[in-house]
């Protein structure tokens, strides 16, 4: 596995009013690569979900973005807590356990984590109270 | 590849950058003092014309000596240019001073821009995911082309009102030599016609900027008459306030506000809606710069316009209406190449001062990076550094 690309982005916990900012810049770095379209969507759909994640549910985080030469596209969400006591329940659509706060702005849907697993190419989760992480990937068709 | 209707004229510009700055789709540089648009990158949203002070950019479009050159001529009137009539009377009156102009017809293009509209709400009604985006702007379907591909399939394959309605005149009038005339409000609408661009596919053959024509047409008023009723849901689909609204459809104007509503879009977020149906014009067509009349005014006309006798939307058979907007721009670069570029225009632009100045002409740094790395321009362009170097090399020692 060749990267030629790596960027790390910082997610606050509760930073409502930059909700966003992380996957706007990953959305702007793909399109100055010329990823294509169809990916690029899906890439878009599943960091913003994720990045909401970490601000309603996670204490912040780190986001990573690795780009190698064969065209996959990893993206990397760790959080450092509380974790998600079960991720079986997390992964079902409808589920939520979003605040009040999160809701009255229009989050927390249960949507979250199913639709990230619909769109990447690969989905990975681990969890435990010390943080989650959220393994994706997408595969950039040549 | 559609020409950009955007014209420069060397002798009235004063080489400010305005224009270049304005650019939502970084298409316009200066070079060697000129300023140059790029096809590739313009989506003829005019956003230079309005920024530029001196008059040095324009909008071309066909003028009415084009006329002589056909046997039979029909002039196009979108709803728009028929919403700065406050009555019917001033609406006939109106119509019968187009055609003053020197037309053999003059063809109201409500009540098809009524059915387009229907259409649009039909066909995105039945979209099973997200919502469709109303494709009757050529600066929003080049917008979505350059700027927000990942949106291009959201797009309603529709095509616009003027070029369904000289197709259909064209098989009407079969065999004669057929001038069809569009009157245009904004910039954008310039460019659905063949000339001045030659050769393309349009069904349009000239395209006429109301500014340009409204001297004339205002010599004609108030002359005669031409018995004329409208479609309400055509005159309704130029202005975000009077169209029908529902809750699952979104509709705004301005190009900043549809931006972000695009860029939300991109991340999936505005899927409950069924139609995006957006003006990137303020207060929708009827704000478009090439009418004469104010927007404020035209909105309380069309309420009065469609308060009388009026025909329903056209009935032409489904498949007539669609056409391609689009004109995607395939990027034939293999994986490999693009993340070679990428990083050595991010090398690139680690040695550039990034205030982004436009000094060297390019919009921002990133793009003089490109250019650098393409190999069109050398970093010695850059005026910041220049002026840094220069300046260590004219007093070595000090410091």
């Amino acid at each position: 596995m060749n990267t030629i690309l790596q960027k790390k982005f910082t997610v606050e916990r509760d930073d409502y009013a930059n909700a966003g900012m992380v996957s706007s810049a990953i959305k702007t770095t793909l399109r100055q690569v010329g990823v294509d379209p169809k990916v690029m969507r899906r890439i878009a759909v599943a960091s913003y979900e994720a990045e909401i994640n970490m601000i309603i549910h996670a204490y912040g985080g780190t986001v990573y973005l690795d780009v190698t030469e064969e065209g996959m596209i990893h993206l990397i969400f760790q959080d450092t807590g509380p974790g998600i006591p079960d991720i079986e329940k997390a992964l079902t659509p409808g589920w939520s356990t979003a605040s009040q706060k999160a809701r009255e702005l229009g989050f927390g849907a249960g949507m979250g984590l199913p639709n990230i697993r619909r769109v990447s190419d690969e989905f990975d989760i681990e969890s435990s109270p010390e943080g989650t992480s959220l393994y994706l990937t997408f595969r950039v068709e040549e | 590849m559609r020409k950009t209707a955007v014209t420069y004229t060397l002798s009235r510009c004063v080489k400010c950058l305005k224009c270049v700055k304005a650019c939502p789709t970084s298409a316009l540089t200066m070079e060697n003092n000129r300023v140059h648009v790029s096809q590739d990158r313009c989506i003829n949203c005019a956003k230079c014309i309005q920024a530029c002070h001196s008059r040095g950019l324009i909008a071309q479009g066909s003028t009415l000596d084009d006329i002589d050159s056909y046997d039979y001529t029909v002039a196009m009137v979108p709803s728009a240019l028929i919403s700065i009539c406050s009555t019917m009377e001033e609406a006939e009156e109106l119509f019968y001073a187009i055609k003053q102009l020197g037309f053999d017809e003059v063809v109201d293009l409500s009540p098809l821009e009524g059915q387009l509209m229907h259409e649009t709400r039909h066909i995105s009604s039945e979209m099973k995911e997200g919502g469709g985006i109303a494709s009757f702007c050529p600066v929003i379907n080049r917008l979505i082309e350059t700027t927000y591909p990942m949106l291009i399939d959201h797009l309603i394959p529709l095509n616009y009102a003027s070029e369904i309605m000289a197709k259909q005149i064209r098989k009407r009038e079969n065999g004669d030599k057929i001038g069809i005339f569009l009157c245009c409000e904004c910039e954008a609408k310039l460019t659905l016609a063949k000339y001045p661009y030659g050769g393309s596919r349009f069904e349009t053959d000239h395209a006429l900027a109301l500014v340009d024509i409204f001297p004339r047409i205002r010599q004609n008023m108030k002359q005669g008459r031409m018995p004329v009723t409208f479609s309400r849901e055509g005159l309704q689909s130029c202005n975000p306030a009077v169209m029908l609204q529902r809750k699952e459809y979104l509709i705004a104007d301005g190009y900043d506000k549809i931006s972000s509503i695009l860029n939300m879009e991109e991340f999936g977020l505005l899927d409950s809606f069924k139609l995006l149906y957006l003006y990137p014009c303020f207060n929708g067509c009827i704000g478009g710069h090439l009418l004469w009349g104010n927007s404020y005014l035209s909105k309380n006309n069309i309420d009065e316009l469609t308060g009388h006798k009026r025909i329903p939307p056209t009935d032409l058979p489904i498949e007539e209406l669609y056409g391609n907007v689009i004109s995607e721009q395939k990027d034939n670069r293999s994986f490999k190449e693009k993340m070679q570029f990428f990083r050595q225009v991010n090398d690139m632009l680690e040695k550039l001062p990034g205030y982004d100045c436009s000094a060297c002409g390019m919009q921002t740094c990133r793009i003089m990076a490109e250019e650098i790395v393409k190999g069109s321009k050398k970093i010695s362009d850059c005026r910041v550094l220049n002026a840094v170097t220069g300046g260590h090399n004219d007093s070595k020692g000090t410091d």
